[in-house]
Parts: structure tokens; C-alpha cells; sequence
């Protein structure tokens, strides 16, 4: 009895070992650094990964509302989070550990960096470190963008440090108010120049505009730019509270029914009051 | 009450989701700039940095950090009624619920009443587990208020105090509700809910001003109902509900553009394909209610 | 009226019949008694209110899926009783009938006394009572509770002055003949007998006025009913879905009425001692009457209960169901047979026509017709289209609580002051009418 008792207290000890214990990174992995600049665009698309697959334990940064596990989850606005190099973050979260999830096969390393970049948002003092591109000298990406209306294609002509160059990377979205939706991925041909195709009955705007999302790349290198162009169809957008309904606000009531509520009541009314004044009167009449 | 009963064991969570209730709150409470790229915090002001912001058409685009200056507005009661009557220009938000996902995670429930301040047994959005068949399975349906487009809960609203916009978001203002439940009596879709005692943690939003799109703070003797996150939409997110499934069950977005965004993956797709696949169906068309929220069968074929 | 032919003393058959009348114009001890027992009762009930008012509609048993409760079926049933001065007065006095001229004040008081209450009823069903003046500023014409507010007003209005038209001789009467009355009250009918001097001329006037106002409230009183029987119609409630909701209730409405001006001549008959001018006979009118406004509300309730139990649609074949064999079966039969079919089956036979027999049955009809109301309002709600999850175990059904209960009391006990009020302030009988009545008959 006496032993068992003991052997709970040595588990609960052991337990508490456990949770207090550092969550120790290989060095050469916390050395590891992002290749992708942490601006503005890529601090957003790591916001909202956040918000669909960290919330949930994590709570909103800054506010310390993550949930009460053990070992706590902590919020990565914290200090205890910001005191780690990028590499020790990447590291904990590609690997996991106890309720933390295994996020290696499920997010790409560059939606990690993303994550990260999110993270160093809360924190003013963070300089980012440079990546060693190595041997690799990162292009100078430009384009131009047109649309052909003869083959309904978006015509995408890259240059590589001002040359042309096949082989590279070409997407291209519709920017919706909520997300991008993908026009198609293809590659420059030997003359730079990249085709993507554009369904024409996609609606624009009241003018015809869509808003266009080019992403050129080139290993470490990209380039995007939204363009708005002015290739669909003018939409007619009618609005939804248009007209005269019974469910419109009251100063858009139905005619009829304004014109027959207020006869009844104007009527009705009319007479009450000829009768009302006329009793004020009886008094004189003889 | 059988509610009183587990009270205990579900504590921890309601602790949990009171806290969620507050930040969003306050988040909302007081000035905030009006730009949606100062969010981030740490962007300085050198040029060439971006910020995202909504311009005049309430589209989001990216102007330099340098052409902006943060304008801090004052959100004062009479801004955000204004701001709540007016709607989206040139907007109409859709919903598409994808029952054949749905594992009844309850993620959106939770993500609602927390932001909302709710009370555990109002739900702007409510699972329910359906049975059409008698021999059938059931399955989970999400429902959450069907925005109408003839709304019969608007037609009898004796004040104007829940009304349509021109995004076709239907929308309560609980400063002129007075408390009728005409609109609870007309709802076919049960998707309204009143408070009916004093709002949950009424005296910590005691000086938030009230902003209708989220129609916080809740007043004791006033309905309330799913606003498709109205505050949320105005800068660019997606409804509270819907970024919180886990399953990917919702897609949502603008008919105009005719594309919808999956809150889990962010996947976005073309709004008349997707329903036009999957045979896509309204709650009850033959009432003539015309829902602006879509449902995809809970079975594939 | 045996005792007026045998009467050898030299008074007048009138000046009798004024005696009479105007002796139950007094503030006795009864009333005092009576009254203070209503105050303290309503000082109790209100109290209820205070803290309705404090803590929000969580002190009433209503919630989510039953969100309109007894406060809403308390006012139709208000209303509901509020008819029968329109049929009495007007119908059947632009009709014709005689009879009624002794019980017209009556069925106008009654009329005038749940029309007033019901437009508190309402506001005690508010959830923001601080917020009324909203419905001024924001009222919106589509709305049947617009409709249904102006409608409750101009009716209480013309109710008030087709029970005050007749009444100004009798308070320049009473005036004139009660001298022994306190000086406040004397003032009073100074004020409210707009200087009434019993010439031809203002007869004619007052005569012309009160045609017009009989014609009038026939189409106001019929909207009042029809515009709150749209309340529910005008839903997209499986229940409620029904065309002939408008009738229905009308009818239903006259039945109630009828009961309660039953119930009323009665106890003036018993207590002020009018069996001279309350006769059998109006009992026993009053019974046939009744007897044929059930038949017409049976008829629409067969009407209203057969149809949909017959097509069995969904969502309507839960609430039949329901009415029929569920939850709410035993209230359901009780009230439909117990309350309507029996009674008026009893009343075709002559000796259930005496005062006292039809007295019970009418209490049975009047308490059945509130239950009734309940039947109408609440059962719909608790089966919607969509099932009925994720809330507290009691939300799959309605109970009220006592603060519920304690605030309809109240409007019970405000409508009992009223008429109590009145009927003392003046003739319970309209003098002037019956002294015009045994002129022509004596002619």
C-alpha cells in the first residue's frame, strides 16, 4: 500500500519534471533562418493561418487567453516566445510535442515562416536575420501584364534581370473581397512569356473590372502585383433594397398601403373629432 | 434546470469563452484606427512599406505607408448606427453551408457566443442534428439566420429596428428594439433569440459604446440574431462562424463577385459552380423567403 | 314590473324608475370594502411588475421558442371581451331591438374597460416598456402592430363615447337630482354633463352623434379583432397559417362577450337590486344569443381544426397532433367540449335561460375562452419548423410563473376597478333611454 503510494507520488513528480522540462532544440536547427522577408503581405497570410489552425489553443496574441493545459500552450506575443530565434519556432511547430500537433505535414515550410513572421509582428525590437542565399543570387523579377481578347488569356512577359528567360514560375488570381481565386500556375516559354487562361463569365465590377493578382518566382525570388484590368463584362448590380416593399424600411412603404392606412385613419379620425367638437357646442343649442 | 446539473464540469470552458467574449470587445472599444494595416503593429513608416487598408468602395487595397496618415476616429454611438444602417456598396454576401462536411465540432457555435456575448443557450448559429428520413441518418445542419431577401421577421418589425441592407445582410438595432418578439413569432427559421435577463457580463461592456454590425453590447429586453459578422466583413474577414470551423463546412463571400472563400481552407472558389455541382438547396423556398444562405446535400453522390 | 301597475302613491312611473336608477349612484361602505380589497391586490400584482421591470421577461416563464406567452393571449382574450358593446349597441340596436336598452350600458363598460386594460396588457408583454414612445417615432406602417395600436386606440375612443353620448342626460341628471353627493364628484358631472339642459335640440344632436358612432364602430370593432387575430396569420407559423383566423377570432370574441355581459348583469341585478328592469327575460335573450354566436364560432372551429387535420400536412399534423392527443390534449378537449359545445347545448333548453343557471354556464364559457386563447397562442410556438436543441431542458415547453400569473391578475383586477368605478360613478341603466321607452310604450 505504502509503495503504491509512493509510486503515485513519484509519477506526479515525474509528471511535473516533465512540464517544467525545456523544450530543448537541436542548435543547428535553432540556427535556421527564414528565407522569405517578413513583410506586411507575408505577416498577413501567416494571421490568417493562425486564426484557422492556432486559436483554438493559443487564444489571441496579446492577450494571454490560450487554453489552460499543461504545459500551458503560452501566446506568442509573449516574451517567453519572442526570446527564441525563428529557428527554435519553426522547429516546435514543424515538430510538435504532447498536445501540440505535428504541423511538418501539414503546413509547407513557407506557410511556417509565415506563422512566424505573424509572431514577430507583436514584437517592435525584432530585427529580422539574414538568410545566407549562399552561391544563389536572387533575380531581379519584373513583368508586364496584358490580356489578349482574341483568346481571353492573360499575356505575362518576365523578365529576369532584364532578360527573358523560360522556365519560370507564373500564377495568377482573381482577388475576391475574402480570398484569391486561381486563375492557373504555368511557366515562361523560351520567350518570357507566360499564357493564363481567364473564364469569361467571370463578373467584374460595375465597369468591368477585376482585380488580377500576378506572382512571379524564381527560387528564393518573387514578384507580385495586383492590377486592376478591365476585362469582363460591366456588371448590372441592383441593389438588394431597392423598391418599394413591405419589408422596406418604413419610409419606403408600399403606396397602396400608406395611402389606405392613412385614408382609414384620416377618415375615422375626421369624424371622432367632429363629433368631439361638436359636444363642446351643445351647450348652445337651444 | 438540467443545464444546472454539469455546470461545474463545463466551467473551465465557459471561463474560457468569456475571456474570448471580452477581447472582442474591446478590441472594438474606444478609437481604433481606421486603416486596417495598422493592425500589424510593427510596419514602419519608411516608404515602400505597404499597408492594406478599405477605400471609399470598401475594397481592400494597398497603398504606400507614406501616402496614409492614421486617422484616429472617435467611434462614437452615433457613427456606428450610421455606419450600421448603411451596408457594403455593391455587395451581396452569401453563405454556402457544406452539410457533407459537418461533424458537429460546434467550433462556430463557440466562436459566435464569444464574440457576441452570448449566453450558452442563445445561439445565433445552432447545429442541430436533422432527421428527414424516419429510416434515414441523421445528419448535422449548421443554421444560422438566413438573411432573406423577403424577410417576413423585417415585414413586422413595428419599429424599423431590424431591417435589410443593400449587402443584403438583415441586421437588428438594439437601441430601437422594443422588445415585441414580433420578429421571434415570424421567423419560420427560429433564428432569432431575445434576452430575456440582463445580457451576460453586462456590467464589463457597461461603456462600450454599441456598435450594430456586431450588435455588442446586448441589451436586457431586446432580440438579437446572427448578423453574418457584419464588423468583421467591413474589414475584409471572414463571419466569426466561419473562420472557426475546423471542417470546412462554410464558404462565404460576395454573389457579385460571384466567388466564395472556405473559411478552414482558404480555398476560393466560383459561388454558381460550387451550387450548381452539388445541388445546392435552400431552408424552405416554399415560403418564399428567398435565404440567402445555400446548403450542399449532406451526402456526395 | 307588476309593482309599478299596482303602485297607488302618487310618484310618477319616472320619477320611480329615476329613484331606482340613481340610488345605485353612491360610494357605500360595500364598495369602499370591495375596493380596498382590489387595491391591495393590484398593490401585490404590481409589485410583480417592479420586479419584471428590474430583472427583464426572465421572471415570466416565456423563452426562445415560446416567446409570446400569457401576457399575448391575455390580450386577445381582452380584446376578444371588448367586442360585445359593438354587438350589442349596434348591432342589435341598429337592428332594432328594445331589450337591450337596459343592458346596453353594460355591455359599453365591459367593452370600454378590456379595451383600456388590453392596451396595458400589451405593454406588460414589452420587453422595453421605457422604449413606447418608439413606436411614435419609428412607427412603421407595415407592421400589423402598428395597425393594431392605432386600431385598440381609436376603438377605446369610440367605445368611451358611445358609452358617454348616452350618458350625458343622466349626468346632468345626476346633477341635478344628487345633491348629497361630495363636492369633487359634483364638479365632475358639472364638467361632463357639457351643460346639458334637456332641450329637443340636443336631443336631436346627441341622437344624430350616436348613429354615427353605431355605424362606425362596427367596421372598427371588426378590424380590431381582425388586425390581432393578423398578429398570428400574418406569420409564417405552421398554427397560425390560416385565412380565416379573422372571422374565427371575431366569432369567437362574441361568445366571450356574450358570457361576460351575462356575468355582469347578474351581479348589478343581484346587488343593486334591478330585477325590475334586469329581467328574466333578458337572461333568457342574452342565452338565445349566445347560443347563436357558439353555434357560429363551432361552425369556425371546425372550420379551422378540421381542414388541416384532414390534408395532414407536415409541421400542421405536429400541432394537431399535439392539440389532439399530445401535450396539450387534456386543456384542448376540456376547453372545446366543456366549454363551448356543452354549454351551448345546455342553453337551448329554456330553464338553463334563468339567471343562475346561465350565470355558471357563462363563467364556464368566459374562463373557457381565456384557456382558449392560451390554446391559440402558445401550442404553435412549441412546434417550429426546425427541431428544438442545444437549449435548457424547459424550453420544450411553457409554464408561466407566479409573476406571470400575479401581472395578468392585475389586468383582471384593473378591469374589476373600472367597472366597479363606473357603475357607481353613474346609472348602471340608462335613465333617460328607459323613461323614452315607457313613454313610447304607454303611447
Amino acid at each position: 500500500m505504502k509503495n503504491y503510494i509512493l509510486l503515485i507520488f513519484f509519477v506526479l513528480n515525474f509528471g511535473f519534471v516533465v512540464n517544467a522540462q525545456e523544450w530543448t532544440v537541436p542548435a543547428e536547427e535553432a540556427e535556421k533562418v527564414s528565407p522569405y522577408i517578413f513583410e506586411d503581405d507575408f505577416v498577413t497570410d501567416g494571421e490568417i493561418l493562425y486564426e484557422n489552425s492556432c486559436t483554438s489553443c493559443h487564444g489571441t496574441p496579446t492577450e494571454n487567453n490560450f487554453m489552460p493545459f499543461s504545459p500551458p500552450p503560452g501566446d506568442p506575443a509573449s516574451e517567453q516566445f519572442q526570446s527564441q530565434p525563428d529557428g527554435a519556432l519553426f522547429y516546435k511547430i514543424q515538430k510538435g510535442r504532447g498536445i501540440m500537433p505535428v504541423f511538418e505535414n501539414i503546413l509547407a515550410e513557407e506557410e511556417i515562416w509565415s506563422l512566424i513572421a505573424y509572431f514577430r509582428s507583436f514584437n517592435k525590437e525584432y530585427v529580422q536575420p539574414e538568410f545566407d542565399y549562399g552561391d544563389e543570387v536572387l533575380s531581379e523579377l519584373k513583368f508586364d501584364l496584358d490580356f489578349d481578347e482574341n483568346i481571353d488569356k492573360l499575356v505575362v512577359k518576365v523578365f529576369s534581370d532584364g532578360e527573358v528567360e523560360e522556365g519560370i514560375d507564373v500564377s495568377a488570381f482573381v482577388v475576391g473581397m475574402f480570398g484569391k481565386f486561381p486563375l492557373g500556375k504555368t511557366k515562361t516559354n523560351e520567350l518570357g512569356l507566360a499564357y493564363l487562361d481567364v473564364d469569361p463569365s467571370l463578373p467584374g465590377d460595375k465597369q468591368g473590372n477585376l482585380d488580377i493578382l500576378v506572382r512571379v518566382r524564381k527560387g528564393y525570388a518573387i514578384e507580385k502585383a495586383t492590377t486592376s484590368m478591365k476585362i469582363a463584362e460591366p456588371a448590372q448590380q441592383t441593389s438588394l433594397i431597392e423598391g418599394r416593399h413591405l419589408w422596406s424600411t418604413g419610409d419606403k412603404a408600399p403606396v397602396w398601403l400608406l395611402v389606405t392606412f392613412l385614408l382609414i385613419v384620416v377618415g375615422i379620425w375626421g369624424v371622432i373629432l367632429y363629433i368631439i367638437f361638436g359636444l363642446f357646442r351643445l351647450k348652445k343649442i337651444g | 434546470m438540467a443545464e444546472k446539473s454539469n455546470a461545474p464540469r463545463r466551467k473551465s470552458r465557459r471561463e474560457f469563452l468569456r475571456k474570448l467574449g471580452t477581447t472582442g470587445a474591446v478590441s472594438i472599444a474606444g478609437t481604433s484606427l481606421l486603416f486596417a494595416g495598422s493592425k500589424t503593429g510593427n510596419s514602419d513608416k519608411t516608404p515602400g512599406s505597404k499597408v492594406k487598408m478599405l477605400d471609399q468602395n470598401n475594397r481592400l487595397v494597398e497603398a504606400d505607408v507614406s501616402q496614409v496618415s492614421p486617422v484616429s476616429v472617435k467611434i462614437d454611438a452615433g457613427y456606428l448606427n450610421k455606419k450600421g444602417r448603411k451596408g457594403l456598396p455593391g455587395r451581396k454576401f452569401v453563405m454556402v453551408v457544406d452539410l457533407a462536411r459537418c461533424r458537429n465540432a460546434r467550433k462556430c457555435m463557440k466562436a459566435c457566443q464569444g464574440a457576441h456575448q452570448l449566453r450558452p443557450e442563445q445561439h445565433h448559429i445552432n447545429v442541430l442534428e436533422m432527421y428527414d428520413e424516419e429510416n434515414g441518418a441523421s445528419y448535422f445542419m449548421p443554421k444560422p439566420c438566413q438573411h432573406c431577401d423577403n424577410p417576413n421577421c423585417v415585414t413586422v418589425c413595428p419599429v424599423d429596428a431590424t431591417f435589410k441592407r443593400e449587402d443584403g445582410i438583415v441586421l437588428i438595432d438594439n437601441e430601437r428594439c422594443i422588445g415585441c418578439r414580433f420578429c421571434i413569432a415570424a421567423c419560420p427559421y427560429s433564428a432569432r433569440t431575445f434576452n430575456w435577463a440582463e445580457p451576460k457580463d453586462a456590467e464589463k461592456y457597461k461603456d462600450v459604446p454599441y456598435d450594430m454590425e456586431l450588435n455588442v453590447p446586448q441589451k436586457k429586453g431586446t432580440v438579437t440574431k446572427c448578423a453574418f459578422s457584419a464588423d468583421r466583413l467591413r474589414e475584409g474577414k471572414l463571419p466569426y462562424c466561419v473562420s472557426a470551423c475546423p471542417n470546412g463546412v462554410y464558404y462565404f463571400g460576395d454573389e457579385n463577385e460571384d466567388l466564395v472563400t472556405n473559411g478552414t481552407t482558404r480555398e476560393t472558389v466560383r459561388l454558381s459552380k460550387l451550387l450548381k455541382q452539388n445541388a445546392s438547396y435552400t431552408l424552405m423556398p416554399e415560403l418564399g423567403t428567398k435565404p440567402r444562405v445555400y446548403y450542399l446535400p449532406p451526402r456526395r453522390s | 314590473m307588476a309593482g309599478i301597475h299596482k303602485s297607488e302613491v302618487t310618484i310618477s312611473q319616472s320619477g320611480k324608475m329615476e329613484h331606482d336608477l340613481l340610488r345605485t349612484v353612491n360610494w357605500n361602505g360595500r364598495f369602499k370594502l370591495w375596493m380596498g380589497f382590489l387595491s391591495l391586490l393590484l398593490l401585490v400584482c404590481l409589485y410583480f411588475y417592479y420586479l419584471q421591470l428590474r430583472d427583464g421577461l426572465s421572471v415570466t416563464g416565456m423563452h426562445d421558442i415560446v416567446s409570446w406567452g400569457i401576457y399575448i393571449s391575455n390580450f386577445v382574450f381582452f380584446i376578444a371581451v371588448s367586442l360585445i358593446g359593438m354587438l350589442i349597441s349596434s348591432v342589435l340596436g341598429m337592428i332594432g331591438y328594445k331589450w337591450i336598452k337596459p343592458i346596453s350600458r353594460i355591455a359599453e363598460i365591459i367593452a370600454v374597460a378590456f379595451a383600456l386594460v388590453a392596451g396595458l396588457v400589451i405593454i406588460t408583454d414589452m420587453g422595453r416598456p421605457d422604449r413606447l414612445q418608439h413606436l411614435v417615432m419609428y412607427g412603421r406602417i407595415q407592421s400589423p402592430i402598428v395597425w393594431d395600436i392605432t386600431i385598440v386606440i381609436t376603438y377605446v375612443v369610440l367605445s368611451l363615447l358611445l358609452l358617454y353620448l348616452p350618458l350625458i342626460p343622466d349626468i346632468a341628471l345626476c346633477n341635478k337630482k344628487l345633491t348629497g353627493l361630495p363636492a369633487f364628484q359634483r364638479r365632475l358631472y358639472k364638467i361632463l354633463s357639457l351643460g346639458w339642459a334637456d332641450k329637443p335640440g340636443q336631443f336631436k344632436v346627441i341622437k344624430r352623434y350616436f348613429r354615427i358612432l353605431l355605424i362606425m364602430i362596427i367596421p372598427v370593432a371588426l378590424a380590431i379583432h381582425t388586425v390581432t387575430s393578423w398578429l398570428f396569420a400574418m406569420t409564417l407559423r405552421p398554427g397560425w397559417d390560416s385565412p380565416i383566423f379573422g372571422p374565427y377570432f371575431v366569432s369567437g370574441a362574441f361568445v366571450a362577450g356574450c358570457a361576460a355581459v351575462i356575468i355582469a348583469m347578474y351581479f348589478f341585478q343581484k346587488n343593486y337590486k334591478l330585477q325590475e328592469y334586469i329581467t328574466n327575460r333578458h337572461f333568457d335573450l342574452m342565452g338565445k344569443l349566445l347560443v347563436l354566436v357558439s353555434l357560429v364560432y363551432v361552425y369556425f372551429n371546425i372550420n379551422e381544426i378540421i381542414v388541416p387535420a384532414y390534408k395532414f400536412k407536415p409541421f400542421e399534423v405536429e400541432h394537431i397532433g399535439n392539440l389532439f392527443y399530445g401535450h396539450d390534449s387534456a386543456l384542448f378537449w376540456m376547453v372545446q367540449t366543456g366549454g363551448l359545445i356543452i354549454p351551448f347545448l345546455l342553453l337551448m333548453i329554456p330553464k338553463m335561460r334563468k339567471p343562475l343557471p346561465i350565470t355558471i354556464i357563462s363563467v364556464v364559457i368566459l374562463v373557457a375562452a381565456w384557456f382558449k386563447r392560451y390554446l391559440i397562442v402558445v401550442p404553435t410556438q412549441l412546434t417550429p419548423y426546425y427541431p428544438i436543441q442545444n437549449v435548457p431542458e424547459r424550453y420544450h415547453s411553457y409554464t408561466p410563473t407566479i409573476a406571470e400569473i400575479a401581472i395578468t391578475v392585475a389586468s383582471f383586477v384593473l378591469v374589476l376597478m373600472i367597472i366597479t368605478i363606473l357603475s357607481k360613478l353613474f346609472p348602471i341603466i340608462p335613465v333617460w333611454e328607459m323613461k323614452e321607452e315607457n313613454e313610447n310604450q304607454k303611447q
